[in-house]
């Protein structure tokens, strides 16, 4: 038995067993001259197009800076642009609608599935896992073909809420999975101490299981968030007034109108870009971890 | 609380919406797309809402085209192998090089290259998009100033393989950093042990890579291989987003891209169809090797 072996997110492995164990453990707290030199090329490499993606969308002569690693000034011009001439400020509530949408009802939904999985033993337990994991591995373009048509029979194109319920399709399964290991990682034996002391299953699940569960419930949900946030391909089809759409196909769209303005089309990427970047780092202690250390036990 | 009964049907209960959504979600859509690529289905059809049956047409169409086997085939398998192999690459030497770091610097260097993984496919694309431009690119730029090309003249989205090449280094820059924290997460529980005996057996730095590291961590890179090989089968924004990538280069499709424009800009859904299936049976193919790992390493 162990933790998640599967994609990204997993319980937090304590810090000391992380330290404790280093194959080539570093003593000292002061780097060699040779760790200096690699360090600073993988944080050129890991960084730099974020960082031209910010210091592009500040620099006044945006187009033209060329080969200047350094922006030519600093100005808000073009966020101000792209916030009210570019609509980004429309496209960002949307996406934040929609994700938040899809994240509530693909964590509640898939909490309960996770706690079925996790803690009964039934009939046909392990063929809904595997098919949990199959789902994850669908490729989207298969499905937006069908669900394409079909949202058009139904009259619900260009509907944000129908975006966030076709979203269910990819962050559902993935929600599943993660929780499962949550779930499991929360001793079988606080749950009996609350039957003993008189809880029924209900009780017991809002007042000792769903705390316990809490921080993984909060990692799983801002990955679902940061997917719904990013996708595009059904953004992309289904979505077409421009009053709609969520920041990736606004993204693309003004792409496609300001062709080589630079300065604002990463002003907007900077825009769609910075709350991911915050909420991923937010949870980064909680991604590392419970794949490898499940993995090697095994 | 638990009569009998209710213990058997209490997890069905919890599942129950699970199941409903995804059987409405993607059993259903992937019946109806099996369903469509068996006919001639286009605007037509989807307007007066008839069928049209065909047989295995569509499949005969995509398998006897050479274009399929040219082109697309390859700009998905070849491009997924050298990415793969590039991305599991990469983020085992930065495991290795972040597990000699102290713990300080260590966290500090895990946060910064998690950032490359952070920032949005989209919008990352459209960044590498600007660097590699061909008026206004850091790359021309600076290749301009060094005196290797002259300044402007070259668009590499234009010819196949730059384009890839670009491609290439996107799908790495954005992979490598879920290799790195994975495998250094596994690094950091391999027992000192088992280095020190290697140390004293004679063993250097490659030899106990090959001979501790790499057999102990055998599942993990299994892992992240195989789920980095799922990942760039099914890359879509990255291609569609660069110049030519959303239908005008027919030389840089792939399966998916290949799939969307049938559908969507040529509205023939029954061939959209037909090759969004045969994707489906490549990734389905893999997940099987994936399950059969995951169940070598773990009773779930």
């Amino acid at each position: 038995m162990s933790t998640t072996p599967a994609p990204v997110i997993a319980p937090v492995a304590p810090e000391e067993s992380r330290d404790g164990a280093a194959p080539l453990r570093a003593d000292r707290t002061s780097l060699r001259p040779w760790q200096v030199a690699t360090l600073v090329a993988l944080l050129g490499f890991a960084l730099f197009p974020a960082y031209w993606m910010v210091s592009t969308a500040l620099d006044p002569r945006a187009s033209t800076r060329g080969g200047s690693l350094l922006p030519s000034g600093l100005t808000p011009r073009h966020f101000s642009f792209v916030l009210g001439d570019g609509g980004f400020g429309a496209f960002l509530l949307n996406s934040a609608l929609v994700a938040v949408v899809t994240v509530l009802i693909s964590s509640a939904v898939a909490l309960l599935a996770a706690v079925a999985v996790a803690r009964f033993r039934f009939p046909l337990r392990r063929q809904i896992l595997v098919m949990i994991l199959v789902a994850q591995m669908v490729p989207l373009e298969a499905l937006v073909i069908p669900l394409f048509l079909q949202a058009r029979t139904l009259h619900m194109l260009n509907s944000l809420l129908g975006l966030a319920v076709v979203y269910l399709a990819f962050s559902l399964p993935f929600a599943v999975w993660q929780l499962r290991g949550f779930v499991a990682a929360v001793p079988v034996e606080v749950e009996e101490a609350a039957y003993v002391d008189g809880c029924g299953w209900g009780q017991m699940f809002l007042r000792v299981l769903l705390p316990l569960v809490a921080p993984g419930l909060v990692a799983t949900s801002v990955f679902s968030f940061i997917t719904a946030w990013n996708e595009f391909i059904f953004a992309l089809t289904f979505l077409q007034d421009d009053d709609k759409y969520t920041v990736a196909v606004g993204l693309q769209k003004f792409f496609g109108e300001h062709t080589a303005d630079w300065g604002p089309i990463m002003a907007a990427s900077t825009l769609i870009t910075v709350p991911v970047v915050v909420f991923f780092l937010l949870v980064q202690r909680n991604l590392v971890s419970g794949l490898a250390a499940g993995a090697v036990k095994g | 609380m638990g009569s009998h009964r209710m213990r058997t049907l209490r997890p069905w209960l919890l599942l129950a919406p699970t199941l409903a959504l995804m059987a409405v979600l993607l059993a259903w859509p992937l019946g109806r797309v099996v369903w469509l690529s068996l006919q001639n289905y286009g605007l037509r059809e989807l307007n007066r809402g008839t069928t049209n049956f065909v047989g295995f047409d569509n499949y005969v169409s995509v398998l006897t085209q050479p274009y399929l086997w040219t082109i697309v085939l390859p700009n998905t398998i070849g491009f997924a192998v050298v990415t793969v192999v590039g991305t599991v690459a990469l983020g085992t030497l930065v495991a290795l090089f972040l597990a000699t770091l102290p713990v300080a610097w260590r966290y500090l260097a895990s946060s910064a290259v998690m950032v490359a993984w952070a920032v949005p496919a989209i919008t990352g694309t459209y960044v590498w998009v600007f660097l590699f431009d061909a008026a206004d690119g850091l790359v021309t730029h600076a290749l301009g100033g060094l005196g290797v090309i002259e300044t402007g003249s070259v668009n590499w989205f234009l010819e196949r393989w730059s384009f890839f090449g670009i491609a290439a280094l996107n799908v790495v820059h954005h992979g490598f950093p879920f290799v790195a924290v994975t495998v250094l997460a596994g690094l950091l529980t391999v027992p000192t042990e088992l280095y020190e005996a290697a140390v004293i057996d004679g063993a250097g730095a490659w030899r106990r890579f090959w001979s501790v590291t790499v057999p102990v961590l055998k599942p993990i890179f299994a892992v992240v291989t195989i789920l980095s090989t799922i990942w760039d089968f099914k890359v879509f924004a990255q291609i569609f987003l660069m110049p030519g990538g959303s239908g005008t280069n027919r030389e840089v499709f792939n399966l998916g891209v290949w799939s969307y424009i049938q559908s969507f800009a040529q509205g023939r859904y029954g061939l959209g169809a037909a090759i969004a299936v045969l994707l489906t049976l490549l990734l389905l193919g893999i997940t099987v090797v994936y399950l059969r790992t995951l169940f070598v390493e773990e009773d779930l």
